[in-house]
């Protein structure tokens, strides 16, 4: 009888042994490792909500497979540049006009007068504001890469990201002379420009301001080719420019201060004319991460129109 | 029909020897496969999990960052290299990101800064490879060292891969870098 009992107890035993053993060779331990090298981008993009001075107040959805940019004229129609066309807006936001482009727009610009100037990879296009072709030209070099236009009267700057140079012409396609050549005797660093985001505007008194994206630099030019003015903001903090090559595009508001964009950390701000930084319009959380390529524009009221090619639409911020 | 004794042993017999060839071949034909292949990154599918450093079978890992010098900006404010939010960009340690200090950063002229990944610090935990493709253009990349890699069967790290990068690469295109023409290890 005692027998008996231990053998039980033995085969028990033996029968926990083994279901050990199966749990240990069968059954996976927690997967969901602790990660100790995390780098936690998440933080990055959080804002401080004391330093968002906008808000959303409206979303436009644009059809178009891809958006390239974004302006404004002078009776707030908006117009933005797709692979496609010219697409034109009213203020309400419904379209009232198509225009087709011969390649991918990438950039364009309104002047006064309402012509509409569109870059291609290395071609200019000046339509009137019916639409029809007022003049075309190249800019020369095999690297050319058109990123931005500007216009000042009779005067077209053209952000040329692949020569690393602005091209001066005039709107008949005359070349006038380059800006912003590396110049040590003028104190000219030159532009650094590492990926194809190299923006330009006009300023409110016709001074020409570049940025100079692989310095995190706004630089200002007289028409002659001056250096005038420039400011650099470096920090991965709201208060300067992240990454390689930031800002990504610009915008100007009515008392001289710069909207910015930036990638990596997508994140819509506004900068004083000396540089610091002054609020956030768009904290980077409302942002796909990932978001390349959104670019801005300003209106007659200063509300903040940002192009957001992921989510195809052009988001309007205004004041709180 | 009823089978004797001796012919079901040799029944026996025969089985096991028809299917010990058939393994021995497997194996030997596996063997052959594996000899001729390596374990790479996809880099377009690594997440940077931080699983290269704790999970190979050599220590540190195999997996090393590679700088394919090619794509690099050159950054003055390089994400792969700096902590974020560093009050200043200099080398101290205080501003870096790597953990065991494995990239080199030197001056080349303004504003250029040329980063060195010294292979015997690196773990491969990928934190710059992070940092990189989230500011920069992704010039770092995590890669399987050849020269240290063992070659096991059942690589530990692919196991453990939650994105499933891990994967047999032909032995003469032993790299996988994303973004640049050559698969060589530069």
């Amino acid at each position: 009888m005692k027998n008996k009992l231990i053998l039980w107890l033995l085969v028990v035993l033996l029968l926990v042994v083994v279901g050990f053993m199966a749990k240990d060779l069968f059954v996976s331990k927690n997967t969901t490792k602790e990660n100790v090298y995390e780098y936690d981008l998440k933080e990055l993009r959080k804002v401080d909500p004391s330093k968002i001075s906008h808000e959303e107040v409206k979303q436009i959805k644009i059809q178009a497979k891809e958006l390239h940019g974004i302006a404004i004229d002078s009776k707030d129609q908006i117009y933005v540049s797709t692979d496609e066309a010219i697409l034109i807006l009213n203020a309400k936001g419904e379209k009232i006009n198509s225009l087709k482009v011969r390649g991918e727009a990438r950039c364009l610009t309104i002047a006064e007068n309402g012509n509409v100037l569109v870059g291609m990879r290395n071609r200019v296009d000046i339509r009137k504001p019916d639409g029809s072709l007022r003049n075309s030209f190249l800019i020369p070099g095999e690297k050319a890469f058109i990123t931005s236009l500007a216009i000042d009267g009779e005067n077209i700057y053209v952000a040329d990201a692949g020569q690393k140079i602005v091209h001066h012409y005039n709107i008949d396609g005359k070349k006038i002379k380059e800006i912003g050549g590396k110049n040590t005797e003028a104190g000219i660093k030159g532009f650094v420009i590492p990926s194809p985001f190299f923006d330009l505007l006009m300023g409110r008194q016709g001074e020409l301001w570049v940025v100079n994206p692989g310095r995190h630099a706004f630089e200002a030019y007289n028409s002659k080719g001056d250096q005038i003015s420039s400011w650099e903001r470096t920090s991965m903090s709201i208060e300067g420019f992240s990454g390689c090559c930031n800002p990504a595009n610009i915008a100007i508001l009515s008392d001289g201060s710069f909207v910015t964009v930036e990638k990596g950390l997508e994140r819509v701000k506004i900068h004083l004319p000396s540089g610091d930084v002054k609020s956030v319009v768009a904290a980077p959380e409302l942002f796909e991460a990932g978001t390349i390529g959104i670019d801005l524009a300003v209106d007659s009221e200063d509300r903040i129109y940002v192009l957001d090619p992921v989510k195809s639409m052009i988001r309007i911020f205004e004041a709180k | 029909m009823k089978k004797d004794r001796r012919d079901f042993i040799n029944t026996c017999f025969r089985f096991a020897a028809g299917a010990s060839l058939v393994g021995v071949t497997g194996v030997l034909a596996h063997k052959t496969v594996s000899g001729n292949t390596l374990w790479q990154i996809d880099t377009t599918k690594c997440t940077q999990c931080g699983r290269c450093a704790t999970s190979c079978v050599v220590t540190p890992s195999a997996v090393k960052c590679i700088h394919v010098y090619d794509m690099c900006g050159y950054c003055d404010l390089c994400g792969g290299y700096l902590r974020p939010n560093v009050k200043n960009i200099t080398t101290g340690a205080e501003n870096q990101l790597c953990p065991t200090g494995a990239i080199k950063r030197k001056y080349i002229e303004d504003p250029f800064f040329e980063y060195e990944i010294i292979e015997d610090l690196c773990i491969g935990c990928g934190k710059c490879v992070k940092g990189c493709g989230a500011f920069g253009n992704g010039s770092l990349q995590l890669q399987v060292s050849h020269d240290l890699c063992v070659n096991c069967n059942q690589c530990a790290i692919a196991r453990d891969c939650p994105s499933d990068a891990f994967s047999r690469v032909p032995a003469d295109e032993p790299y996988k870098f994303s973004g640049f023409k050559t698969n060589k290890k530069i």
